[in-house]
């Protein structure tokens, strides 16, 4: 290799760094920002006044706290990612989706706002969906990136439905104001809904039971993708949010049940599943959905102890899971495959890749010295001092046990296990490059640093409990937990956690057994209303849009009649008599005109006939118009009644000779009697409505308004002309552009019979 | 282009330009007495309508100074515009300004508002005449 090759190799392994610099110079500016302006920070200013949408960012502990987790994991998943994605040809979109990513994530962290956070949180699904179905010529990419957008959008969409409710309770959008003011509103009977509708939101996106399911699939998403989304930041949006209305309602019993028996079957639930999965990346993901029920469960428990417990845990997944997924990540660009049957004995072969896995699965095991003991130490006082139920116990016991045996399956299995040749199962493994070696050593490093003195990292999990649980000034120094409790625990899941490796096989086969019952779970649900909503929205559409014009016309004016007597039944009006004007001669010319129009309309069967005989009732309102006083409206009517009868007539005309126009439309016939019930109906109820409104004292405010600012304010005499131009302008401006949008929807009508404009 | 229809054909080219400079005169006077963007614009379509009653689509068509999207898109275009000047000058979206131009003993008064309705009346020309030329159209081919 000559000199001017490697300077091009290293200028372009520089150059595919350069994404990195994005979130390194955020994780810088973050780092200085804590370090010299204490929390919490506030910043707001007017961004829709007529809505009464603020943008108004508030950063607390608990803000912060995920604002280091996405640019510092951010950080790490772009330089990793600069390295595994280097012989992608659609590297670029995931960088650039990733880097909206992180601004929608961010975004969703610091705005007080509740509407903004759910625009933020929604900008972080769609985008989820762009980033699992980056490889969209793979079947599976596709249908688990829709399934990732259909799970989390509709969860999405109750959220929205539950936070206007709770804005409606609380009277206010922020954050703030309604954990403020909570203790007003507890009572409402509306909370539980607005809070149900929550859960929804926050359980679709953090993966919670029933909506678990598409996490796992998710992981059709590149390695660095579903480590920054799928288990480091944006699963974790769903419990962030939890976690900041806890300090509003922790007191509710139904805010404590919900979430402490939803995040103990979530946990309980994957922990099985994880058992019968052999793809490392798959074992990975229900762990993670695991970790999140885990935490829901914690922001249910009521106590001070829980608060902490959730900033530990938050932060003690990323240090550890993030670096497990870059490892399966070495796996795969070092040997092509996840399946944990075919890998093992790789540390001869990735001795980097395996000292990382190791450090990372003894926080992940929860042993000593490392900051996973930590957080054990800090969840063990959480249940404590709630006096969580045994039964709740008894899950985490079965959790834990699953955690130590997927953090072995890992760590020990793959590069420890018995050494079976790789080469024999076809595998050609190679030590990753050093890009993708150094995140995860540091994030490993990092987590066992804060493991050996926590008093490091205490402020910030203080910071970030203390937004959850306000009153709450305690760190994990000033904790004292019963630390041989703890390790009592951590023996016995350690051992359970060996069993489980040493029976990881068979349990898997055990649980296969049972895959029948697999069509009752909600994913099976899924599929099956994925088929059920096309086959009904089918068969609605066949119902309401039959075709036929006449009877689209009947149910337009048996609505409108039904509306108009219910208007009359509701408003109830005292009858008056309005007083009748002496009849002048052109009203009385113009009312004949109208009533000939449509009497003679009912006896006749001609189509050019009916036309020119409902012109009749066209100009005979165009004519009364004129002489009551709104000569604009009459000129109007005249013209459009006119080009309109001209144009209709040409048509009829020409399609009289085309066996297309022979013999009336059989249904219409059929619909005679009833259309004339209708229209009987219609006209009755109109002719009571015009009478009722004819009687009531009229108020001509408006009229004295626009004739004496016509002059002064718009420069005119011809009051209906300025309003449109001038008074109401934006009004018009709206109509134009309506009318616009109604020609381009037309056209495409037209060019079907050769037309078009 | 039609033949049998001699006698109207040479009636309607000279009616044409009368009927849209009768249709701009009353997009004029709406600021004082009866007409507008609205009403002007119908005479308009009106006048297109005849011509390709008279002679055919495709000539009615050539006849107007943009296609009708085009046309209709130019007019909300153009009513919107009228309302920027406004913001320049800190006023509220779409109020109109006043002035006067003198050319030499004439003086005329005009203002943002006849843009606002110039654009009104291009708008329901292309709108309302892209209709009815493009329902004639699909009758043409019928022998």
């Amino acid at each position: 290799m000559n000199y001017e090759s490697c300077d091009n190799r290293r200028g372009e392994v520089l150059g595919r760094l350069l994404p990195a610099l994005i979130p390194a110079a955020l994780l810088t500016l973050l780092l200085a920002a804590l370090a010299i302006e204490p929390l919490p920070w506030r910043l707001s200013w007017t961004w829709i006044p007529s809505l009464g949408v603020d943008l108004s960012l508030y950063v607390d502990g608990l803000s912060a706290q995920f604002l280091l987790l996405i640019v510092g994991i951010g950080t790490m998943v772009f330089v990793y990612g600069s390295a595994y994605l280097a012989e992608n040809s659609r590297r670029n979109r995931v960088f650039g989706l990733l880097v909206l990513f992180m601004a929608a994530m961010i975004g969703a962290v610091v705005s007080d706002h509740l509407l903004v956070l759910f625009v933020f949180w929604e900008l972080t699904s769609l985008l989820s969906f762009l980033l699992i179905g980056i490889d969209h010529e793979q079947e599976e990419g596709r249908r688990s990136a829709l399934q990732a957008l259909l799970v989390t959008g509709s969860g999405g969409l109750c959220l929205l439905a539950g936070i206007i409710l709770l804005g409606q309770i609380g009277g206010s959008y922020s954050l703030q104001t309604l954990i403020e003011r909570a203790p007003l509103f507890l009572e409402d009977v509306r909370l539980n809904a607005a809070l149900a509708l929550i859960f929804v939101g926050a359980f679709s996106k953090s993966a919670q039971f029933p909506f678990h399911f598409w996490l796992p699939n998710a992981m059709a998403a590149p390695t660095p993708v579903s480590a920054y989304l799928h288990s480091a930041t944006m699963v974790k949006l769903g419990i962030y949010l939890l976690a900041r209305l806890d300090a509003a309602f922790s007191e509710l019993l139904f805010w404590e049940y919900s979430l402490v028996s939803i995040g103990t079957v979530t946990a309980v639930l994957a922990a099985i599943q994880t058992v019968r999965e052999r793809d490392l990346k798959r074992i990975l993901a229900w762990s993670t959905v695991a970790t999140l029920g885990t935490l829901t469960m914690l922001v249910g428990l009521p106590g001070n102890g829980a608060a902490l417990a959730v900033a530990a845990l938050f932060f003690a997944h990323a240090l550890y899971k993030a670096p497990l997924f870059f490892v399966a990540g070495n796996l795969d660009h070092g040997t092509g495959t996840r399946a944990i049957d075919k890998l093992t004995g790789m540390r001869r072969y990735m001795p980097w890749t395996a000292a990382i896995a190791l450090l990372a699965a003894l926080s992940m095991a929860g042993l000593p010295l490392t900051f996973g003991f930590i957080a054990k130490g800090a969840i063990a006082l959480a249940k404590e001092q709630a006096e969580a139920l045994l039964l709740v116990s008894y899950a985490a016991v079965l959790v834990n046990g699953v955690s130590v045996a997927v953090a072995a399956i890992a760590a020990i299995h793959v590069f420890w296990g018995r050494d079976r040749s790789p080469l024999q199962a076809g595998l050609h493994p190679h030590e990753a490059p050093l890009a993708m070696l150094l995140p995860p050593l540091l994030l490993v490093i990092l987590g066992l640093l804060f493991g050996l003195a926590p008093t490091m990292i205490d402020p910030l999990l203080g910071a970030a409990a203390h937004a959850m649980a306000p009153g709450f000034d305690q760190t994990m120094v000033t904790l004292s937990y019963d630390f041989l409790a703890v390790l009592e625990a951590m023996a016995g899941a350690l051992v359970l956690g060996g069993v489980i490796l040493l029976g990881w096989r068979r349990l898997g086969l055990l649980m296969d057994r049972f895959r029948h019952l697999e069509i009752v779970g909600p994913e099976a649900w899924y599929w099956r209303s994925l088929v059920l909503l096309p086959r009904l929205a089918a068969r609605q559409t066949r119902l309401l849009q039959h075709g036929q014009l006449p009877r689209y016309v009947m149910t337009l004016v048996s609505v409108a009649t039904l509306l108009v007597l219910a208007l009359l039944l509701v408003a109830r009006p005292g009858w008056a008599w309005p007083e009748l004007h002496s009849l002048t001669a052109p009203v009385a010319g113009a009312a004949l005109l109208i009533a000939a129009g449509a009497l003679v309309a009912m006896f006749v069967r001609d189509r050019l006939v009916l036309l020119l005989v409902s012109g009749l009732v066209g100009y005979g309102s165009a004519v009364l118009f004129l002489f009551t006083g709104a000569p604009d409206l009459a000129f109007t009517q005249f013209a459009v009644e006119t080009v309109f009868v001209v144009v209709v007539a040409a048509v009829l005309l020409r399609l009289r000779r085309t066996p297309l126009a022979l013999g009336a439309v059989p249904t219409a016939a059929r619909l005679r009697p009833l259309a004339l019930a209708v229209a009987t109906a219609f006209g009755a109820s109109l002719t009571a409505l015009v009478l009722l409104v004819a009687g009531l004292p009229f108020d001509n405010s408006l009229a004295v308004f626009f004739s004496e600012q016509s002059v002064p304010a718009a420069h005119g005499r011809n009051v209906v002309n300025l309003i449109l131009v001038d008074f109401r302008a934006v009004d018009t401006l709206g109509e134009i552009a309506v009318l616009f949008f109604a020609l381009l929807a037309v056209l495409p009508l037209f060019k079907r019979f050769g037309g078009g404009a | 282009m039609r033949s049998d229809a001699l006698l109207a054909q040479v009636f309607m080219r000279s009616l044409y330009p009368l009927l849209l400079l009768a249709s701009l005169w009353i997009l004029l006077r709406g600021h004082n007495a009866p007409g507008g963007g609205f009403i002007a614009g119908l005479l308009a379509v009106a006048a297109s309508a005849a011509y390709a009653l008279v002679f055919d689509v495709a000539s009615s068509r050539r006849r107007l100074p943009l296609a009708p999207v085009s046309l209709a898109a130019s007019g909300v275009l153009l009513a919107l515009l009228s309302g920027l000047p406004a913001l320049l000058g800190g006023l509220p979206f779409l109020t109109h300004l006043w002035g006067t131009l003198t050319f030499g003993p004439v003086e005329l008064p005009v203002s943002t508002g006849m843009l606002f309705d110039l654009g009104v009346y291009l708008c329901v020309w292309g709108v309302f005449g892209g209709y009815c030329l493009a329902l004639l159209r699909s009758i043409e081919e019928i022998p």
